[in-house]
């Protein structure tokens, strides 16, 4: 691995933790805890994106421990991102947002039954609250976490990769050029 | 004990037996056992620092539970969680990221985990303190990150695109700065304070290994 991705993961890592500034300034129901793990993904490929995702689980972790059982999501979202980016699904919101929506059916499916069997479904307050209406309107036990799980990673993942789409346009062709993955992912080479 | 003297690995493997343990010996009076040693952990890191801060991660646990589960399921998976947060609370607020470093570099592992961790710990604060002051500067030019859902989202996005863009412009910044101090995977580098790892410790390292693996024998005979 070069020095520069080397380099890039943990300030991808951090982009992912340092993201609740801006999503506490607009009051959305977003986590964005993928960004650094997509983004890295989508400039450098998946060995660098799992690397990121994992290093975020872990620095994470520190903060909420509840967050490592979760770190086989990011493990996840990397490689559909990686899939995303080799078939240029960065190159508009058009393509971007739908790929999205598709990770949030898969990381919902996915830490469902993490989040079921290690913490009864309570990992965050909004899942918990959204994991109830779901018990409340008459769904199994397991149906109504992947309810829960579902509303909060849905609308997340298609923001994030919206975001990321974004990023990777904005970003000088100079500057994208240097990493290996960030033309083929918009589409230009 | 506040385990500050401890090796990293030691409070490492503390950390991680804890909640192992938590999971695989039977509810409730394994999870009661791990939570008390965990709340007990960290207390000793002071009630700032340490137990407070772990009562009030574990406590909206408690509650939801309550709402989603009956009482001996809410005991039994809220014991297992205060366990995990408790003990990884006393961690974060015990183990300091460049002794791990030191620990790994003496041991002859690869420094490049060590380095990904503790740069990302260290980045964090940055990034944070950059994207508060992206918020009040993006306010000042009269963005308004309230009203309907489009307006939001065209908010964040003026938010995180130059927080996101600026990170990414310092990657070369550091790239060259891990070259210049002879960052290349294989090299092997001279531990500066390598911390001290006694025998006890090493075996106290391995007997909680074993402890977590006979009691996961124990369980599932």
């Amino acid at each position: 691995m070069s020095i520069r991705l080397l380099a890039l993961i943990p300030v991808a890592a951090a982009i992912s933790l340092a993201l609740s500034a801006a999503v506490d300034a607009v009051a959305l129901p977003l986590f964005l805890d993928t960004t650094g793990t997509i983004l890295a993904t989508a400039l450098a490929g998946p060995g660098v994106g799992i690397a990121t995702g994992v290093v975020t689980s872990a620095v994470n972790t520190l903060r909420n421990p509840t967050f490592w059982p979760f770190v086989v999501v990011q493990i996840i979202v990397a490689l559909y991102a990686w899939a995303a980016a080799r078939a240029g699904l960065f190159r508009s919101f058009r393509t971007a947002v739908p790929a999205g929506l598709g990770l949030g059916v898969i990381a919902s499916v996915t830490s469902t039954p993490i989040s079921y069997l290690v913490f009864g479904c309570t990992t965050t307050g909004g899942i918990a609250l959204t994991t109830a209406l779901g018990k409340a309107l008459g769904l199994s036990p397991l149906g109504a976490c992947f309810f829960g799980s579902f509303v909060s990673d849905f609308g997340d993942k298609a923001v994030t990769f919206a975001l990321v789409t974004s990023v990777l346009h904005a970003l000088p062709r100079r500057t994208a050029a240097r990493f290996p993955w960030a033309l083929r992912a918009i589409g230009a080479a | 004990m506040t385990g500050r003297r401890l090796h990293p690995f030691t409070l490492l493997a503390i950390a991680g037996a804890l909640p192992a343990l938590a999971w695989i010996l039977p509810a409730p009076s394994g999870g009661t056992v791990t939570a008390a040693i965990g709340l007990t952990l960290a207390a000793s890191r002071g009630l700032r620092r340490g137990l407070w801060p772990a009562v009030l991660t574990a406590a909206p646990f408690w509650v939801f539970l309550r709402l989603l589960h009956d009482v001996p399921t809410t005991i039994a998976i809220g014991l297992r969680i205060t366990t995990m947060v408790a003990s990884f609370v006393w961690l974060a607020a015990t183990l300091a990221p460049d002794r791990l470093v030191e620990a790994t570099v003496a041991r002859g592992w690869s420094v490049t985990a060590a380095y990904l961790f503790a740069a990302t710990i260290t980045a964090v604060p940055t990034l944070r303190g950059r994207a508060r002051r992206i918020v009040e500067a993006q306010r000042c030019r009269g963005l308004s990150p309230r009203g309907s859902l489009g307006n939001r989202l065209r908010a964040l996005r003026a938010l995180a695109l130059p927080l996101v863009l600026s990170a990414l412009h310092d990657v070369d910044e550091r790239a060259l700065a891990l070259e210049t101090r002879g960052m290349v995977s294989g090299a092997r580098r001279t531990p500066l304070a390598p911390p001290a790892d006694s025998a006890v410790e090493r075996a106290a390292r391995w007997a909680l290994l074993a402890a977590c693996v006979a009691a996961l024998i124990w369980r599932l005979k």
